[in-house]
């Protein structure tokens, strides 16, 4: 008995480790009072698409993160749905050819938090990305649902979260790959 | 105020001069300007 359904004492067939979807593909720790985190080597040949999942820390205050690949700067383009918790309305918010990502995640004073699906970062075509965060700055906080594209078709290894406002410390940004 | 620092991996170290001016160009401060998101940021 293998794939789907495991016993104690199963052989772990290459076709079993080979039907896993998700694989850890980097962790890294958050420092102390930065601005930014830069993960590099983040992304390889290995995976198409990736998941970064960054939940924990604290910031010196409530903000939003934005999120880069590389060094880019330019070409970013996306949009944004959010509500406050104590808010009967969702708000929207977009650009394009910005300079991040925006409104990737949320630094709170109480805990970070920040999910990304990113889309074909190595490969020479569009990236992008669908992000969300959870605020978890109690009743005045957001919950915000976004995504865009970069318009460029860079291959990218690196990622860079940025702090949007104040720093970050703590936690662990860790990086899956969705297997091709 | 101070500087604040900057990571690669599991490097932490201060910005430098450059590197700040850079970020306050892209808009960072201190504290937030506005509570609820805006555009770019």
């Amino acid at each position: 008995m293998g794939y789907p359904v495991f016993a104690l004492g199963d052989k772990w067939e290459p076709t079993d480790a080979n039907a896993v979807g998700l694989w850890l593909v980097k962790t890294q720790t958050v420092g102390s009072a930065v601005s930014s985190v830069s993960v590099t080597s983040a992304f390889s040949s290995n995976y198409d698409n990736y998941r970064v999942v960054y939940d924990g820390g604290t910031s010196s205050t409530d903000a939003a993160f934005t999120v880069q690949l590389g060094s880019t700067a330019t070409g970013y383009h996306y949009s944004i749905v959010y509500q406050q918790y104590n808010a009967a309305t969702p708000l929207g918010v977009g650009a394009t050819n910005t300079t991040s990502w925006p409104n990737a995640g949320r630094q709170s004073t109480v805990r970070n938090s920040l999910v990304l699906d990113i889309f074909a970062p190595y490969l020479s075509t569009y990236s992008g990305i669908r992000y969300a965060g959870v605020d978890y700055a109690a009743t005045s906080g957001f919950i915000i649902t976004g995504g865009g594209m970069l318009n460029n078709t860079t291959s990218y290894t690196d990622l860079k979260i940025n702090a949007g406002s104040g720093t970050i410390s703590g936690g662990t940004v860790r990086v899956y790959g969705y297997r091709n | 105020m101070a500087r604040p620092n900057i990571q690669i991996d599991d490097l932490v170290r201060e910005m430098t001069d450059e590197e700040y001016a850079a970020l306050l160009e892209s808009g960072w401060t201190p504290e937030p300007i506005e509570s609820e998101p805006t555009g770019d940021e």
